[in-house]
């Protein structure tokens, strides 16, 4: 049962990481693409990972998980930043 | 390597001055000291209230600065690696690299943490990235993507350190925002769709932020 519902969790995260990388492909320009990035693969990650939680056996490998998350998490949104700032100011700093 | 070691060691500092505070009994003299302009990283730090005067303690501040965030690098290493003890050759080495690389930054500014704020921030912020990701998931799926991108200005009001990093970081989960850049106190969103509102938005967020943080309440911003 726990082994279903984790297979189903991390089947639902794969479509958010096909979701992200479509959005990548398809919309305009940098920072379009940075919202699909950092948010449907945010979200497509915490669910493979709470997917993979659920079939870990300890608690020690549940940590783990939560740390990878968290790491990854704080790190997409710093780099999401990041990108977006070079990309402004690359482009002359325009305003709108 | 570079690039995560600030984060560890903000995460050693956090532990340092992390105190749990739900009643509020005393969140202006605690907050205060966040509240200083950016321009002085390097003058005495004021982490806490158990932080004595300017003089003399400095090095031993330093040092257990340090101890703090070597303790800290190392339980995360132990936890990854299972305590096994061969793992120990890498995970010396990292540690005290790590724990010294942190002690060169600044200071960061004190804070402490809400039980009830963190856990209803918690909550909120699960609901509102899953809401994110489905919003530029269909976006992404649908034929023509109801794009109408923008930037908007924004002021920040929350003080310096980790309630704005907070802030800033989270905007960027919430649907259709993107901070995308910082001018001195100007936060420069960017927002998938011009139609919708952005003000009462990140407002909301900001009073989470404040309640997360035992802040007081936000003074002059509506």
């Amino acid at each position: 049962m726990l082994e279903l519902l984790g297979a189903g969790l991390i089947g639902l995260g794969a479509v958010f990481f096909v979701a992200g990388t479509v959005g990548l492909l398809r919309f305009p320009d940098v920072f379009c693409r940075l919202h699909a990035l950092t948010k449907a693969d945010g979200l497509g990650l915490a669910l493979i990972a709470l997917g993979v939680a659920l079939q870990a056996g300890t608690g020690g490998a549940v940590f783990r998980i939560a740390l990878i998350w968290g790491f990854v998490a704080l790190a997409s949104a710093t780099c999401g930043h990041l990108i977006a700032r070079h990309a402004r100011q690359m482009a002359g700093g325009r305003h709108d | 390597m570079c690039a995560t070691s600030p984060m560890r060691q903000n995460a050693g500092a956090r532990v340092q001055t992390l105190t749990l505070a739900d009643r509020q009994d005393h969140p202006q003299a605690q907050a205060v000291p966040a509240l200083r302009p950016d321009t002085g990283p390097d003058t005495s730090p004021d982490t806490g209230p158990d932080t004595g005067p300017d003089t003399g303690p400095q090095r031993r501040q330093r040092l257990r600065r340090w101890l703090t965030s070597a303790l800290v690098l190392a339980v995360i290493w132990g936890l990854l690696t299972n305590w096994r003890a061969d793992a120990v050759v890498f995970g010396l080495p990292a540690v005290v690299v790590g724990a010294t690389l942190g002690a060169f930054l600044p200071p960061a500014p004190g804070w402490r943490l809400s039980l009830r704020g963190a856990l209803a921030f918690a909550l909120w912020f699960g609901v509102q990235s899953v809401r994110g990701a489905i919003d530029v998931a269909g976006r992404a799926f649908s034929p023509d993507m109801a794009l109408r991108p923008c930037f908007r200005p924004y002021p920040l009001t929350l003080p310096q350190g980790a309630p704005r990093v907070m802030f800033i970081n989270t905007i960027t989960l919430l649907p259709g925002t993107l901070s995308a850049e910082i001018h001195g106190d100007t936060l420069i969103v960017h927002m998938l769709d011009a139609r919708t509102a952005l003000e009462p938005e990140l407002a909301d967020l900001e009073s989470r932020i404040r309640a997360l943080f035992a802040l007081p309440p936000s003074p002059e911003h509506s």
